[in-house]
């Protein structure tokens, strides 16, 4: 069971380890993460660049390439099933079936020399054979809410705008109905009045198919408009999870605390932002000790010698990963 | 300092052209810096670009201290390219990736003129330092660097010149979160030491308002809002700009809307059409939430509504 909101737990993560081999040492992308989702949540996961959100989203439904990727240890439980130990035949059917994915660049996950149609056509095709693809195909765009559906399932994807792009992905993504929706970084490369319109069309589409959503992201905005809960990543690891709320605005880890005090913001004091000294770190030379150590205002000695364990308070639903945070938030 | 006046950067052809930037006017003092927003084809960086006469200037005119630079050739255009400097978005592709670090700021330097051969190492490591990097990554490559580090590369080697305008094109875009603040807070000390103008375009008004004291809000190549930055974000007198603002993903916005339920949201309807159609009546209207007859028959004048805000909308004043 999912301590958010009671409803039974979709997916569970157990102590997630993903590695890739290639240089001298292995890069451990994502290192012991543990989350879950439950059915018709939105869970985001936040971090910056190379922190392991995307590696540990692909591990959902098993797709991290193998090599270099490997799975070094935990579990993926999608519906009580471990998706790690399932044969190809197995993954196909969760994947687009019960798992679907969406990304940040639609233009580059269109096929350019296929039709709009012919593409969401063979996205039904694929999974459920039995279903009149054509008129299926019609009615998903207009789900998703593009104008002109007719004409468009003609045309082919460059004709079509990059929030259309967007669009016409999420009509692939949503269907074959999954339970879960994977959105990785789905608006970034889009402007912010078309970013408006796909929030609304992504919440809107969650609520009538009572889908539930990964948010991957590194906008704070974002997750504090969309999601119930957020996991907050940093170095491959997990280092803050909890209600949205709880975690915006009493943030436990200096990382959360940092980001919050970094994101530019429409109201409030302007003059100087407090920056975040160093750069994110290369997840092939992590630093000894606790991963954001080099870079955090309250470290001490200890966080430079051990690192500190995933504290994980159920009655409250949160987890903080800090050797000091009771007296940090204090 | 600088005035622009009725510039106009047209491409095709001439009976059917696409306007890019289509009659923009402003002007820009000494230390002073200025954002300039607007959604991708609005013609925000094609503007930037024609400042420093890297895109076709159809009319109109640039003036840097009453000297019209739509007119100069030769090393009189040169000279002026050295007055005004641009940094990028994507720092990496500005950056050769065969030069040496302190090989491309010699050249820099060399370029500017003012530094005996003697002095350039010296002057080489004062930049470096300016921006916060190490003296010793003289003998380093671009590769060797992140991505905010890469950004202060290329400060650095737009400041060899001794410049005394920058402009940039959505510098921290491309970076992460927290290196985005790094890069902010020094463009903006460097501009005040410097007493630098700053033209800083971005699609982010959260960013734009911690760097900017004046913003210019552009749609479909034209000026349709113009303020001093806080009037701008305490009321906006033009829709366009009004569903900008609320359609930021906001901390604050999104924690309140969750408290209180309601999202005050303005989702604007369609894509920004394209620049090589013109439109009767006022551009935005076929987006505009509050559009009404006369929006679709006639052009709305950027006009001035309280000291140094303007606006081009016929109902502005009701907003």
């Amino acid at each position: 069971m999912s301590m958010a909101n009671g409803a039974p737990s979709l997916v569970v993560v157990e102590q997630l380890q993903v590695q890739f081999f290639g240089g001298a040492h292995p890069v451990r992308a994502v290192d012991g993460v543990s989350f879950d989702i439950a059915e018709g949540e939105t869970v985001a996961l936040v971090g910056e660049s190379g922190c392991g959100k995307s590696v540990t989203a692909m591990a959902l439904a098993k797709l991290v390439p193998q090599p270099p990727g490997h799975y070094a240890g935990g579990r993926v439980l999608f519906g009580g099933r471990d998706v790690l130990a399932m044969s190809e035949r197995e993954l196909r059917a969760l994947r687009g079936r019960e798992i679907s994915y969406i990304f940040q660049e639609p233009g580059s996950a269109l096929n350019p020399v296929f039709t709009i149609g012919y593409q969401i056509e063979e996205a039904i095709r694929l999974h459920r054979p039995e279903a009149d693809s054509r008129a299926e195909a019609l009615e998903l765009m207009r789900l998703v809410g593009i104008p002109e559906p007719e004409q468009r399932l003609r045309a082919y994807p460059h004709a079509l705008s990059g929030g259309q792009q967007q669009r016409v992905m999420i009509a692939m993504a949503i269907a074959c109905r999954p339970k879960l929706l994977v959105a990785d970084e789905p608006t970034t490369a889009l402007d912010v009045t078309i970013q408006a319109q796909i929030l609304d069309l992504l919440r809107d589409l969650q609520k009538r198919l009572g889908m539930a959503m990964l948010l991957i992201t590194h906008n704070l905005g974002l997750v504090a408009e969309t999601a119930h809960r957020v996991n907050v990543m940093y170095a491959g690891r997990l280092v803050e999870s909890g209600a949205t709320p709880d975690v915006l605005t009493s943030p436990r880890h200096p990382y959360t605390r940092a980001l919050l005090e970094a994101v530019p913001r429409l109201e409030g004091a302007e003059g100087r932002l407090k920056a975040i000294e160093g750069n994110v770190p290369n997840p092939a030379e992590l630093p000894a000790g606790c991963k954001f150590h080099p870079r955090c205002p309250y470290a001490r000695e200890r966080c430079r010698v051990g690192e500190p364990d995933w504290e994980f308070a159920a009655t409250e639903a949160r987890g903080v990963r800090c050797f000091f945070w009771k007296e940090i938030s204090a | 300092m600088l005035a622009v006046e009725d510039l106009r950067v047209y491409y095709g052809k001439a009976q059917h052209p696409v306007r890019a930037v289509d009659g923009v006017s402003f002007s820009l003092r000494r230390g002073e810096s200025l954002g300039l927003v607007g959604e991708s084809g609005c013609g925000k960086s094609t503007l930037g670009r024609a400042l420093l006469r890297l895109e076709p200037i159809h009319a109109g005119r640039v003036l840097l201290d009453g000297v019209d630079m739509v007119r100069l050739r030769g090393a009189q255009l040169k000279a002026f390219r050295g007055r005004a400097q641009m940094i990028f978005q994507d720092p990496y592709g500005s950056l050769n990736p065969r030069h040496s670090i302190g090989g491309m700021l010699r050249e820099a330097v060399a370029a500017h003129g003012r530094t005996t051969r003697e002095n350039r190492d010296e002057r080489v490591a004062d930049l470096l330092r300016a921006v916060g990097l190490d003296p010793s990554y003289t003998r380093r490559y671009p590769h060797e660097f992140s991505g905010g580090q890469r950004q202060r590369l290329g400060l650095a080697r737009s400041l060899a010149v001794e410049p005394e305008l920058i402009i940039a094109d959505e510098p921290v875009s491309a970076l992460d979160v927290s290196v985005q603040v790094q890069i902010l807070n020094l463009l903006k000390d460097l501009q005040q030491q410097l007493n630098l103008a700053l033209l800083f375009i971005a699609h982010d008004l959260a960013v734009v308002r911690y760097v900017c004291s004046r913003i210019l809000v552009m749609y479909l190549g034209k000026v349709v809002e113009s303020a001093p930055a806080p009037a701008l974000f305490a009321h906006t007198r033009h829709p366009y700009s009004e569903a900008l603002l609320s359609a930021v993903p906001d901390v604050a916005k999104g924690l309140a809307a969750r408290a209180g339920g309601a999202q005050q949201r303005i989702v604007l309807h369609g894509d920004m059409p394209s620049p090589a159609h013109t439109i009767p009546g006022c551009p935005f209207h076929p987006r505009c939430h509050r559009a009404r007859p006369r929006c679709q028959t006639e052009v709305p004048a950027l006009r001035e509504l309280a000291p140094g805000h303007c606006s081009a909308c016929h109902f502005a004043e009701e907003l």
